[in-house]
């Protein structure tokens, strides 16, 4: 094969990778933005700009998957390469489910909660644990842009926090809807804006486990934490 | 060719003494013998050579720093000379490595994140405080695009799109509280020097500008909205006197509380002046807590009890008014926070250190711990409904503050939820002279406030 041939796939797989990044650090920023709507900044756009946020990252969804397809059909990569193509598509995928969720936050954060008590659940523990669902997502890109195994475990371990975060947010909110019934409706819109950020957890790990599928060639999907580690440590 | 080196002759002179050697024996002892020395005499030479060949070869394969092999004979010469080749270099490149580490240095010591990109905007290299800033790690990053770890989506549309006269400023991605201040240099070819700058506290003082207006605004605006409310009730309805007395009232309520918004952000405005000097003057403490007691007096109308304790007599050095104005703030909060039947003190002491403390004690609502340390912040209401309907502008112990810094002096206050809270300013002992105690005007009273255990005292330290 000739060697400018070579050169342009090469530019052209660094664009694909390149192109989930700049995905990704759009959902960071909408999802940084929805974590300041839960904190109770009111600076009047944030939850408009979060929805252009999500039809921009639709989009990108759109042109990535065009980008990758085509890729396969020109191409016809294999091996590492081939890897890489699959696990794009897979982590714009992921992306996308963030952009969605993420908007779901933001538009609960809006709503008024009428009971303080409520309020304190909505703009404490559900933004300290989307807080770490960002840290989460951001930690696993980091890992993909630096094809480093080994952030992948710690995602993992960190997923486990968000997932304890989520069952002491129910916890809290049925103690309060037994005490008051009135309570129970906008305390249900709690409980699904926290689902929304457990689940962004679980496609940052999701995409923690790609990266770990794309440098070793291994697949560590339903994985826990400590064997990633050893698959990690042996390959 | 010129002249052969002395080393080929000396390499020679070996080969050359075997020869002449194995010549005689031939003469004396037959051609046989002659040749049997021959052999042996340049089979020596060879496998000397050979050995040394061996070493210089296994050098040449070694580490760069491998010590160069000692030699014999015409080797030792040659080996030598490899030597101080060697060290000569080495000397070079530790001098070579002097600077680059001094340069590297200085730039590790400035205090902006740096990183040089390459024509392809990869990363070249990072110093320590760019680490820091933007997440970025030496030892995994370099050779890496830094916008895929640098992914704000409005970075990465400021450094493609090429134009670098203005920096952007955005939010760190690592964390949100930090704002950072972003400019690209380009420089030699095609490379670009990127700077970073932590600005969270330039951006903090844009964005208390910015509230600063929006909230005078706002004050000022919700009274007006009243009295023009009742202004056009009063031109359009046909009212009863008894009506139209109340609705006055109420308008005169709110001009009030306009006039005394306004009355606060012009002393606050004198306060902070430069061109307005601290008018010094000496004056007796115990008449300046006496006249603010008074006034307490008239702003309680008897439903709180007021004790003043004056334990020690002194002469202060500052500005009376101002510091009756401070003084006047802190004891019309304690009787708007406290509610009716509460107790407030007065308190003036001389600590040990030469410090003056003025103390305003009372059992009123109290504050929670994290609203504390903001306070004297402008407009900063713990509770607004309540503030508001209590008569205060928002801007009281601004004003405290102010007056305070003026004087060098400090506030601390404590305060437990429920039970009451002690705000205390603390003159420095410069501004304190200890007089004999006066008359104590007031039956003597238990000294609640005068007596705050330093160790629970939560200094809210005026910073300018």
């Amino acid at each position: 094969m000739p060697d400018h041939t070579h050169k342009q796939f090469d530019t052209e797989m660094e664009a694909i990778r390149s192109g989930v990044l700049t995905m990704g650090g759009l959902v960071e920023t909408q999802l940084s933005r929805a974590i300041a709507l839960l904190e109770g900044d009111e600076s009047g756009s944030l939850a408009a700009q979060v929805s252009a946020d999500e039809q921009v990252i639709n989009q990108m969804q759109v042109d990535m998957d065009l980008a990758c397809s085509q890729i396969i059909a020109k191409r016809q990569p294999t091996a590492i390469d081939l890897r890489m193509v699959l696990t794009v598509t897979k982590i714009v995928n992921d992306l996308e489910r963030v952009g969605d969720e993420t908007k779901k936050v933001a538009k609960k954060a809006t709503q008024e909660a009428q009971n303080s008590r409520l309020a304190q659940v909505r703009c404490f523990d559900a933004a300290r644990a989307a807080g770490r669902a960002k840290e989460m997502l951001q930690l696993a890109l980091d890992g993909f842009a630096r094809l480093d195994v080994n952030a992948a475990a710690e995602v993992i371990d960190m997923d486990d926090e968000i997932d304890a975060a989520f069952s002491a947010i129910m916890r809290q909110l049925i103690s309060y809807m037994m005490e008051d019934p009135r309570t129970i409706t906008p305390a249900l819109e709690i409980v699904f804006m926290a689902k929304s950020i457990e689940r962004i957890g679980d496609h940052a790990k999701n995409i923690a486990e790609a990266v770990v599928q794309v440098v070793k060639g291994i697949d560590v999907r339903h994985a826990t934490a400590e064997q990633i580690r050893a698959e990690v440590a042996e390959s | 060719m010129g002249r052969p080196s002395p080393l080929l002759l000396q390499a020679l002179a070996v080969p050359a003494a075997v020869l002449a050697v194995a010549a005689i024996v031939a003469f004396l002892a037959g051609g046989a013998w002659g040749f049997g020395v021959l052999a042996i005499g340049w089979g020596g030479v060879l496998v000397h050579h050979v050995r040394h060949l061996d070493r210089l070869t296994a050098w040449s394969a070694a580490s760069l720093d491998a010590r160069v092999p000692e030699g014999t004979g015409v080797w030792r010469a040659a080996f030598s000379g490899l030597y101080q080749r060697v060290r000569t270099r080495r000397a070079h490149e530790r001098d070579l490595a002097h600077t680059i580490e001094r340069f590297q240095s200085a730039a590790e010591a400035i205090p902006d994140g740096m990183v040089v990109l390459d024509s392809q905007d990869r990363i070249m290299w990072v110093n320590l405080r760019a680490q820091l800033l933007l997440g970025l790690s030496a030892d995994q990053d370099v050779g890496a695009r830094l916008v895929n770890l640098v992914r704000a989506p409005a970075f990465v549309r400021y450094l493609e799109a090429g134009d670098y006269r203005d920096g952007i400023v955005i939010d760190s991605q690592r964390d949100a509280a930090i704002t950072l201040a972003i400019q690209v240099v380009p420089f030699g070819v095609a490379e670009k020097l990127l700077i970073a700058r932590d600005v969270t506290q330039m951006e903090a003082v844009a964005r208390m500008r910015r509230d600063f207006i929006a909230n005078v605004s706002h004050e000022l605006k919700t009274p007006l909205t009243v009295i023009s409310g009742f202004i056009e009730t009063l031109q359009e309805l046909d009212l009863d006197e008894r009506q139209r007395a109340r609705f006055l009232e109420l308008m005169r309520e709110q001009s009030a509380s306009m006039q005394r918004l306004v009355e606060d952000l012009l002393t606050l405005s004198a306060l902070e002046s430069e061109q307005n000097p601290l008018a010094e003057e000496s004056f007796p403490v115990g008449s300046l807590v006496e006249a603010v007691a008074a006034d307490a007096r008239g702003l309680s109308q008897g439903r709180h009890e007021l004790h003043v304790d004056v334990a020690d007599g002194a002469l202060v050095q500052g500005s009376r008014e101002e510091l009756a104005s401070a003084f006047g703030n802190l004891v019309s909060n304690a009787i708007r926070y406290t509610p009716a039947g509460g107790t407030i003190t007065l308190g003036w002491r001389v600590d040990g250190d030469g410090s003056g403390v003025f103390s305003v004690t009372d059992t009123g609502i109290g504050i929670n711990p994290e609203h504390i340390p903001r306070l004297t912040e402008r407009f900063y209401r713990v509770d607004r409904s309540r503030s508001r309907a209590t008569g205060g502008t928002g801007l009281g112990l601004a004003i405290v503050k102010h007056v305070l810094l003026r004087h060098g002096a400090e506030l601390e206050i404590t305060s437990e939820p429920g039970k009451g809270s002690v705000f205390a300013v603390r003159l420095p002992a410069r501004r304190v002279r200890r007089i004999a105690a006066p008359p104590d005007p007031t039956p003597a009273t238990p000294a609640a406030g005068a007596g705050t255990p330093a160790a629970s005292r939560q200094a809210a330290r005026s910073t300018p």
